[in-house]
């Protein structure tokens, strides 16, 4: 991060390494329009990497955390996905009551450890 | 309840951006102007890790090309009956998911002149709802105990790994993509510069679509 310490400097990544590469397809869309295909061989290929990429970087959020949440037992971590996949499915594939149920076996955790 | 799913969201992303030291008005602006969670979940996890620049650009580049196909889906729904390319360029910033979704299930029902100022109107609405949430997340994080700023930190991949199971839907090569990314990770979180993101994104979901090819091909 010490590269990064100043906010201007942070602007500029924001700017050139997230806005820049997102805005562009956004752009190109409107202005290429119709000759793209949803469903072209290519566009499984980006579509499941895209797909790694996220899941990569949440699991990345789950095995190596920052904060607090480091201080977690990854098995803590990692049973709390579980309830709240386990919930989500029981309760017809429902977001928020599987995202809420591995918030709380998470935070009783944490206050188990952290006291 | 999408507002309520994209403001807890945003709240977990301030969370995030404050859990690994980014300036909050960075942070800001990259809901503003990426306006995309996915891209920037991946930045703000990508500068926790260290991840080179470049590489982080290339990722979040590949991981907002399905911003592409959805532009291009609801593009017609967003043209007025005299057309202004800057006005559509203006209401293309606005496309990622819940947008999406509310734009395709509203749009069609208003009257062609109203459809670019009632886009932007929608748009607007969600991205005040999404810079409130990441401005609460990120101040809460520095006044919260630890064990409920432990809980913040969490909402992004508790939420994310929901998101993820949902999206996959039918289609197997999702679901060998999820588990490829999310199962490589213990194995390249030591690689620094970004590799562990390239072996597990490019690497994993190129796995995944050949080995899925190769099932459709006989199936």
């Amino acid at each position: 991060m010490s590269a990064l310490s100043g906010e201007a400097a942070a602007m500029l990544v924001v700017i050139l390494v997230g806005f820049l590469p997102t805005e562009m397809w956004r752009a190109l869309a409107m202005v290429a329009g119709r000759k793209v295909q949803e469903g072209s061989e290519l566009f499984r290929w980006v579509k499941a990497v895209a797909t790694a990429l996220l899941a990569a970087v949440v699991g990345r959020l789950i095995f190596a955390p920052a904060g607090t949440l480091a201080e977690m037992p990854l098995s803590l971590r990692l049973a709390s996905i579980a309830i709240g996949v386990a919930v989500f499915f029981a309760c017809r594939r429902s977001i928020l009551l599987g995202a809420l149920a591995g918030e709380a076996v998470l935070l009783g955790g944490a206050w188990w450890f952290l006291g | 309840m999408p507002g309520v799913v994209l403001f807890a969201g945003y709240v977990g992303l301030g969370g995030l951006l404050h859990g690994v030291g980014f300036p909050f008005f960075a942070g800001m602006l990259s809901t503003l102007l990426i306006w995309a969670l996915p891209a920037q979940v991946i930045l703000a996890g990508g500068i926790g890790a260290g991840t080179a620049l470049p590489a982080l650009a290339l990722a979040i580049g590949l991981s907002s090309l399905r911003l592409l196909p959805m532009t291009v889906a609801i593009a017609p729904f967003m043209r007025g009956h005299r057309r202004s390319f800057w006005a559509e360029l203006l209401c293309s910033h606005y496309v990622a998911m819940t947008f999406w979704v509310e734009g395709l299930r509203l749009l069609p029902k208003v009257p062609g002149e109203g459809r670019v100022a009632f886009a932007l109107g929608l748009g607007n609405a969600l991205l005040a709802i999404s810079l409130a949430g990441t401005a609460a997340g990120f101040f809460l994080a520095g006044e919260l105990p630890p064990a409920l700023a432990a809980g913040l930190l969490f909402l992004t991949p508790v939420s994310f790994s929901l998101m993820m199971i949902r999206n996959a839907g039918r289609d197997l090569m999702d679901w060998l993509a999820l588990g490829a990314g999310l199962l490589s990770v213990p194995f390249v979180v030591g690689l620094a510069g970004g590799a562990d993101l390239m072996i597990s994104g490019i690497g994993g979901g190129t796995v995944a679509y050949l080995i899925g090819r190769f099932l459709r091909r006989r199936g």
